[in-house]
């Protein structure tokens, strides 16, 4: 058992240290069959907004070699529509269900906050930040969720803040950390013999599997810091990512999209993890987590 | 593989990118489908014998008739990039008219590339073959041409089902044309198909959502082939 909440009233206790990252699983039972969900520790939801918001027009992926950014603008039908349409199966789930809330607005998180705490199986709510938030600013919106939604609150760090807002948040109160959420950047689209010559770019949410070792760097150096647990999110791809996520002290992991090309790999990893710790693979990594970085040693 | 998609629907095949691409069937074979692809696709760097993971079935295809109700006067539009998506159609009922649109004559594709028993007709919007495009422009034609709008109201009136595959900016024009002649179309009277990038295939990931006057939709659950009426301008 893996305690995720371990200063929270409730607690947010879970059997596999594994779950699929915010936007990259649905709502819960979109892959159906392919997905055992009974074998992870919890699912996030895709983004949900208060009230009800549209995707964003034109094209909305590209794809460059081994990389892709997606740009939806985080569509979905609002807090209440949500419950209506899934409240009933999030209760039949046997694991919990964290429910991830995009925080733009203090009273909009706040009143999605207390809906949600009232569905049940719902037990943590995760915040996605834009990535101007300030640190007054996150913390306004961890409390709101924390007060009027009496849940967990998972603050879900922007790629490029975690230095900034990581250690601050978890002083600040938040019950647990994921690092990190998607960087944006830009990639070149490829048109498949469209306009040859001409280029065209894609900007979003980058995906992929360089993500990886940039989030074992932010493991290494943030990890066994920061006095809450945290959760990694970004690039992983194998059990032997994961693996590696959690002997660089992650308490979970979360799989972001890399899992619409292999839904499989939940199950995969879910098996790994499911092993003892001590058949764990060792993981060599030249940089101590403690260890101050230099010139010398990076 | 244990099922083939039947028409409109699609598998998800890792082609060794970051995400799944979209094979849609152009022509049912055996126990698998043929595919059209366009140039620089994923699928065409593949070597003849190589083995691809495919997910799939995946999304709601064309729906003809229920069974038992076999339909006898198909009428399938497509515009010429868009034509093998209509090809698991070619046979579906005794009598099946083709209209294919394109910009001009070099872009129609050869007749003899379909069954002797689909009706052809040709469409151009610069006029160089056929009858004068676009589909849904009315008034008179120059000179020695012909509108495609007149012969199109006359077989929309004939058709048992309509199945287009076309640019989708076009269809609000055609959900007009439809409603004009058909009066009172019941559901799925006439299906459009529209394709856009489906990277998860479950309803997941949100980039193929479609906007119609009736709200968004996500191609890879709720299509990717939906009732053209649902494009209808309010």
């Amino acid at each position: 058992m893996i305690e995720l909440a371990p200063n929270h009233k409730y607690g947010l206790a879970i059997d596999v240290p594994l779950m699929p990252a915010s936007g990259a699983f649905g709502y819960g039972d979109a892959y159906g069959d392919l997905v055992d969900i009974s074998g992870l520790g919890a699912i996030v939801t895709n983004p949900i907004s208060l009230q009800p918001r549209q995707a964003t027009q034109g094209r909305r992926i590209a794809v460059h070699e081994d990389s892709f950014v997606v740009h939806t603008g985080w569509p979905n039908p609002g807090a209440r529509r949500v419950i209506r349409d899934y409240g009933a199966t999030w209760e039949r789930l046997t694991v919990p269900v964290i429910v991830h809330l995009l925080a733009n607005h203090t009273s909009e998180v706040a009143r999605a906050a207390a809906l949600f705490s009232a569905v049940p199986n719902v037990r943590a709510i995760e915040l996605g930040f834009t990535a101007a938030a300030s640190r007054k600013r996150a913390v306004e919106l961890v409390t709101a969720a924390a007060v009027e939604g009496d849940l967990p609150v998972i603050a879900q760090i922007p790629f490029d803040r975690v230095d900034d807002l990581a250690p601050y948040l978890a002083r600040q109160g938040v019950d647990a950390l994921t690092l990190t959420a998607p960087p944006r950047a830009v990639l070149p689209v490829d048109e498949n013999g469209e306009d040859p010559g001409v280029a065209r770019f894609g900007r979003g949410r980058l995906y992929g599997r360089a993500l990886f070792p940039l989030l074992l760097n932010t493991l290494s150096r943030w990890a066994v810091k920061l006095p809450v647990p945290v959760i990694a999110c970004g690039g992983i791809a194998s059990p032997d990512d994961a693996l590696a996520c959690l002997t660089l002290g992650a308490a979970a992991v979360q799989v972001d999209a890399l899992l619409w090309r292999d839904p499989s790999l939940l199950d995969r990893i879910a098996r790994a993890l499911a092993k003892p710790r001590a058949a764990y693979p060792a993981v060599t990594h030249l940089l101590s987590p403690n260890e101050p970085e230099t010139e010398e040693n990076v | 593989m244990d099922q083939a998609p039947e028409a409109g629907e699609f598998m998800l095949a890792d082609l060794g990118g970051p995400v799944r691409e979209a094979l849609f069937p152009s022509t049912p074979v055996g126990d698998g489908f043929d595919t059209v692809v366009p140039p620089g696709h994923g699928a065409t760097r593949l070597l003849p014998g190589a083995t691809v993971d495919m997910l799939g079935p995946l999304g709601r295809g064309f729906r003809l008739a229920p069974t038992g109700y076999p339909i006898a006067r198909l009428l399938l539009i497509a515009g010429a990039e868009s034509l093998p998506l209509l090809g698991p159609l070619f046979q579906a009922a005794p009598s099946v008219v083709l209209v294919v649109e394109a910009a001009t004559r070099a872009q129609l594709p050869p007749p003899n590339r379909f069954p002797p028993t689909v009706e052809l007709t040709l469409v151009t919007r610069d006029g160089s073959a056929g009858y004068l495009g676009p589909l849904e422009a009315e008034g008179a034609a120059p000179a020695g041409l012909e509108r495609a709008h007149t012969r199109l109201v006359e077989l929309v009136a004939w058709a048992e089902r309509i199945c287009v595959a076309h640019d989708p900016s076009r269809y609000p024009a055609l959900a007009a044309l439809v409603k004009r002649v058909r009066l009172q179309p019941h559901a799925d009277l006439a299906q459009a198909i529209v394709r856009v990038p489906m990277p998860c295939g479950a309803g997941v990931c949100d980039v193929c959502r479609v906007a119609t006057p009736r709200g968004e939709r996500r191609a890879c659950v709720d299509g990717p082939v939906f009732d053209l009426l649902d494009f209808l301008p309010e």
